[in-house]
């Protein structure tokens, strides 16, 4: 029990040493991430502007409503991409500086390594997501949201996060196996994931097969829990009927994340594909 | 536990590498029907290292001494046979096989690029489970012995190689490894500065005992650290013994030095004079004719002084590395 209680202990330092060093990482680009902050700034942006857009053409909607709908859309999309990105880059990053034959070299289990991974992004990407809402919310547009339980969301996007490291677990194996274009094939995941699940609309508009694929999908239940607290108030016990499905998801998505990406290692492994020449 | 620290077992690997003919046409073919070879990179070798012991691991380019590393250090599975490191099978990962051995690998880094190796270092710490009282006096000690101190502040990017060489031999050393997989650990270093590692890592050797298997094209390392060096080359292993044993059975000559009292004379009837320089002479002579020279030489001439040698171990690496692949 004691040693199975300092093995734990081990691991969580050393998915704590991985945190540490990808906000070092960051820090290191820091000015070049707020660049690109910017950039998804004016992407939420052009996508709120279309319900203003449509209000201006003489169509008929409750402006705010509409604009908070998508904006929310549009920052769950700039939290699920920052999410993929950073399990998918860090990859990409050390299979082409070489390091990552060094990272499957230490004694920490892969687990908890993908772990130390997520955990940093989901503390970034929550953070970013924080400032985008709020940028585009209430800096830009003086959105009104005198309901929102912005706890309730916040957990209710977290829960989703687990599920989201899951799916990000398997894209990551992409990079590992193909540094050049394996990260591009994330936003395919991005995409598709948002696509089925409401991401600017309501899934009853989508084709049946679509709505299908809708109910597996964790950011279905992201984008509904989240806008049900911001948009009509609800409190985090009336989100029950959306975070359970979240954390069955997460149940499923984590070991099936990290036993894909174990097949990738040992494919890796056994093909000598972990290194870039030599 | 055994007494050898490392055993390979018929160990092998083979990969299936694409190839195709250059241009437009053989590319646009190569989407509808893939060429490939099998290169056989490791075939079958079987050696064994004993704890503490530092063993040269020698061969040309594409020999297969790093991936027989890698093999050892779980990097890449074997296609067949089987390592064992401390005892364990290096694939499985055990984190008490990982946290006893390190790999240093001349031409990759452990270090990230764009952080000072300071930082790389606690990452190491954390992950080795360091304790922070005996982290910081080693650390600190290592990168005083490998003279980094101004350098480990700044970004891995900017250091030059020889400067990144050294800090990646801190941050591989600072768990205290038992073995030690080092793949020309001194590339790209000065003069001084390689004997300075080759230092370290006899000095390493003996404090803690540990097993060092070291490739490296500089045969000054692998005269100064290694008694035993196993030669590979197309896969197989074509020595396994003292490194002075080496010339025996692979050089066809010895060369012997002698000088004379009326220095100067023609000495080609001996054998093929490789320079003169002064009064000493040096001849390169058939290995079996070595005896009967040198015996001519003492009666026929007035000789002050002979010795018999082996030829520079340099040279006799060449000769080995020459031979084919064997069928």
């Amino acid at each position: 029990m004691r040693a199975m209680l300092g093995t734990m202990r081990a691991e969580l330092v050393g998915a704590g040493g991985v945190v540490e060093r990808n906000a070092y990482l960051t820090k290191r680009y820091i000015w070049w991430d707020l660049a690109w902050f910017v950039w998804t700034v004016a992407n939420t942006l052009t996508i709120v502007f279309i319900a203003k857009g449509i209000e201006a053409e003489g169509g008929t909607l409750d402006v705010n409503e509409t604009m908070s709908t998508l904006l929310i859309g549009a920052v769950v999309w700039a939290y699920l991409g920052i999410l993929f990105e950073f399990l998918m880059e860090t990859v990409a990053w050390e299979r082409w500086e070489g390091t990552i034959e060094y990272t499957f070299m230490a004694p920490l289990s892969r687990a908890m390594h993908l772990a130390g991974q997520g955990v940093f992004a989901v503390l970034y990407g929550m953070l970013r997501a924080t400032f985008l809402f709020v940028i585009c919310g209430f800096v830009f547009f003086d959105l009104s949201m005198p309901d929102a339980q912005f706890f309730a969301a916040f957990v209710v996007l977290l829960v989703a996060s687990v599920s989201f490291i899951g799916i990000g677990m398997m894209m990551s194996v992409l990079p590992l196996i193909s540094p050049e274009k394996g990260t591009q094939l994330g936003f395919v995941a991005q995409g598709t994931l948002l696509v089925v699940s409401g991401v600017y609309y309501p899934v009853d508009v989508l084709p049946q097969w679509m709505q299908w694929i809708a109910v597996f999908s964790p950011a279905t239940y992201a984008l509904e829990g989240v806008r049900a607290a911001i948009l009509e108030g609800a409190p985090l016990s009336a989100l029950w009927s959306d975070i359970w499905p979240l954390l069955v998801i997460g149940a499923v998505s984590i070991p099936l994340g990290l036993w894909v990406f174990s097949r990738g290692e040992t494919y890796a492994k056994r093909h000598g594909k972990l290194k870039r020449s030599g | 536990m055994s007494e050898h620290a490392v055993v390979v077992d018929r160990l092998e690997k083979v990969f299936q590498v694409p190839e195709r003919d250059p241009g437009l046409v053989a590319a646009t073919k190569g989407l509808f029907r893939r060429k490939t070879r099998e290169v056989r990179a490791v075939d079958a070798i079987s050696f064994t290292v004993d704890q503490g012991e530092v063993v040269g691991f020698l061969g040309p380019n594409g020999a297969g001494k790093t991936t027989t590393l890698k093999m050892l250090s779980g990097l890449l599975y074997p296609s067949g046979g089987e390592g064992r490191v401390l005892g364990f099978v290096p694939a499985r990962r055990q984190r008490e096989f990982l946290s006893r051995i390190t790999l240093v690998m001349g031409n990759r880094n452990q270090l990230q690029w764009d952080l000072p190796a300071l930082d790389s270092y606690e990452l190491n710490r954390a992950i080795y489970r360091i304790p922070r009282e005996e982290f910081a006096p080693l650390r600190d000690e290592l990168v005083e012995l490998l003279d980094i101190g101004d350098l480990v502040r700044k970004p891995v990017r900017q250091l030059s190689l020889g400067e990144r060489m050294k800090a990646e031999i801190v941050g591989a050393l600072l768990h205290k490894p038992q073995v030690l997989f080092l793949d020309e650990p001194t590339i790209g270093l000065d003069v001084t500065m390689q004997k300075r590692i080759r230092e370290f890592v006899a000095d390493y050797n003996a404090r803690y005992g540990a097993t060092v298997l070291l490739t490296s094209h500089y045969m000054a390392d692998v005269e100064a650290l290694c008694k035993r060096v196993v030669v590979i080359h197309h896969g197989r292993i074509l020595y396994d013994g003292p490194l002075a044993g080496l010339a025996d059975q692979f050089a066809a000559y010895k060369t012997i030095g002698v000088a004379l009292e009326n220095g100067g004379a023609d000495l080609s009837r001996y054998g093929e004079v490789l320079h003169t320089e002064g009064d000493w002479i040096t001849l390169r002579v058939p290995k079996a004719e070595t005896s009967s020279v040198t015996a001519r030489l003492l009666t026929e001439e007035q000789v002050l002084d002979l010795n018999v040698e082996d030829p520079p171990i340099e040279d006799v690496i060449e000769l080995v590395f020459a031979q084919e692949r064997p069928e």
